[in-house]
């Protein structure tokens, strides 16, 4: 579904100097993965991902996404979610549909869909500043989902919200995942969360950013809480944190 | 708020009372709180004085609007174009920065006695606040709303219409509010400089007469429009600050 080759990014920064922010790399992600990206700061995992969505241009390398003659191929969830203030969640959810011409009434109809599949049932009409982080997030990927794209790219969705609600947005991710097929990417500080989400993860490290190593996870699913006791997945999670440690 | 204004307007108005009696000052000099509102009730019987404030609001309604869109649109274009900021920020500096009484009788001799260079004068007054506070809005927009206006491929007009125009809004409503007080003086002085109509001929009138009492009725009749114009866009701006900023 994504294919990449020899992708590379460098920032110009003042007074002429270059910095490398993603080294060249080449990857394959099949259709319908779910793909975890862990690292620390400043290896470049936001930088790939911002590269997908086409909100920064490469400095060399291609990107493939396979996907045809779709206007919008990526959804993107942002970190702070970025819901319009002036917005309610319904007309929020409902913004990329109303920028692409579907009627208003077909709109609705969808948008009470995705508020149902992301458990917001009853806040339709709040703005975005009363809800919890936890609910504007799930408003952020509802309105990702909107029309419908074949991949959804989320940077760092959940590292603003507390751990208790961060497992349970974890959990709902998985089950829309399973029920939509989508390609999802997700960028993450947390290797706990890249070993319970991922079907494969990408681990990069920093100085110069690139992409250090790929994992492909066999850890069933659908994967519970109950996947959080299995051995594979602690050896995975010890793993992972040699992997960073070693970049440090 | 409102009732401890009141309160202190109050007061206010029992000392000058008070004090105008007390040291038996003559009235042409400072007449009365009762003596200045009868006279404003004669002017209203005898001159028209309704006719009047409705001549001096409809400047400012008008005024006010060229110079509001005026300033809304030339913040669109020098942020879209920079320039056109670049070319045409030494002019409006220069008309800025020029007293507005000056600019006042060149507009007369242009434009008449009529409303038009009052209008024109008023639009110069408002302009300036407002654009400055579109541009401001416009420069400091989120910048993730970009991200999200390019993810969802908006064209310029959606980006506009749908992120950048809201959230400029209460920076345009700040300037805005900041207007209202110069549009005031603005109609003032072009009426005060050469009109047959609105509260600043009858001023100058009452000037000429020395008639005090209309003068400092028609100053507190003006304040009071000022104060209300203010207020109400006072709280628009707030409306908008709450609604349209960001979270």
């Amino acid at each position: 579904m994504i294919s990449v080759s020899g992708l590379s990014k460098s920032f110009k920064m003042e007074g002429g100097n270059s910095v490398l922010a993603l080294s060249p790399m080449d990857h394959h992600i099949p259709e319908g993965a779910f793909v975890s990206i862990v690292g620390p700061s400043g290896c470049g995992k936001s930088t790939f991902l911002r590269l997908v969505a086409g909100l920064e241009d490469a400095s060399g390398g291609t990107i493939d996404l396979a996907t045809g003659a779709i206007r919008r191929p990526v959804g993107f969830v942002f970190q702070d979610a970025v819901l319009l203030p002036w917005k309610s969640v319904r007309d929020n959810i409902r913004f990329p549909l109303d920028t692409s011409g579907v009627k208003r009434a077909a709109g609705n109809a969808r948008v009470q869909e995705l508020i149902d599949l992301v458990g917001l049932t009853g806040f339709e009409d709040a703005l975005p500043k009363q809800l919890s982080g936890g609910m504007r997030q799930r408003a952020a990927i509802a309105r990702a989902l909107a029309d419908d794209p074949p991949i959804l790219l989320m940077d760092e969705p959940f590292s603003a919200v507390d751990l208790l609600t961060r497992e349970t947005l974890n959990d709902e991710l998985l089950k829309i995942w399973q029920q939509t097929g989508k390609t999802i990417l997700l960028v993450t500080h947390s290797v706990e969360e890249a070993a319970y989400l991922g079907s494969e993860i990408m681990v990069m490290s920093p100085r110069p950013g690139r992409l250090k190593k790929t994992y492909s996870v066999d850890l069933p699913y659908p994967r519970t809480p109950d996947t959080k006791a299995l051995p594979g997945y602690h050896a995975l999670v010890s793993d992972l944190r040699r992997d960073l440690r070693d970049t440090e | 708020m409102l009732k401890r204004g009141l309160a202190g307007l109050l007061l206010i108005t029992v000392l000058w009372g008070g004090g105008v009696l007390l040291f038996d000052v003559p009235e042409y000099l400072l007449p009365g709180p009762l003596t200045v509102l009868s006279r404003l009730a004669f002017l209203n019987a005898n001159a028209g004085l309704m006719g009047h404030v409705q001549v001096t609001l409809i400047e400012i309604f008008w005024g006010f609007l060229v110079g509001l869109l005026a300033g809304v649109m030339t913040a669109v274009v020098f942020v879209r174009l920079p320039i056109t900021e670049r070319l045409a920020t030494p002019l409006i500096l220069l008309l800025q920065t020029a007293p507005k009484i000056a600019i006042a009788p060149l507009l007369l001799l242009w434009l008449g006695l009529g409303p038009a260079p009052k209008i024109v004068l008023i639009a110069i007054v408002t302009f300036f606040p407002v654009m400055t506070g579109m541009v401001s809005g416009l420069r400091f927009v989120n910048k993730s709303y970009l991200d999200l206006a390019q993810v969802l491929k908006l064209s310029p007009w959606q980006r506009f219409v749908h992120i950048e125009l809201p959230a400029a809004l209460p920076t345009v409503f700040a300037g805005a509010t900041v207007a209202t007080t110069l549009a005031m003086t603005a109609a003032v002085i072009g009426e005060l400089m050469g009109a047959n109509k609105g509260l600043g001929y009858l001023l100058s009138a009452g000037q000429e007469n020395a008639d005090t009492a209309s003068v400092i009725g028609i100053v507190l009749v003006l304040s009071l429009m000022g104060w209300l114009f203010y207020e109400v866009f006072e709280a628009l701006r707030r409306r908008m600050e709450s609604r349209f900023s960001d979270v």
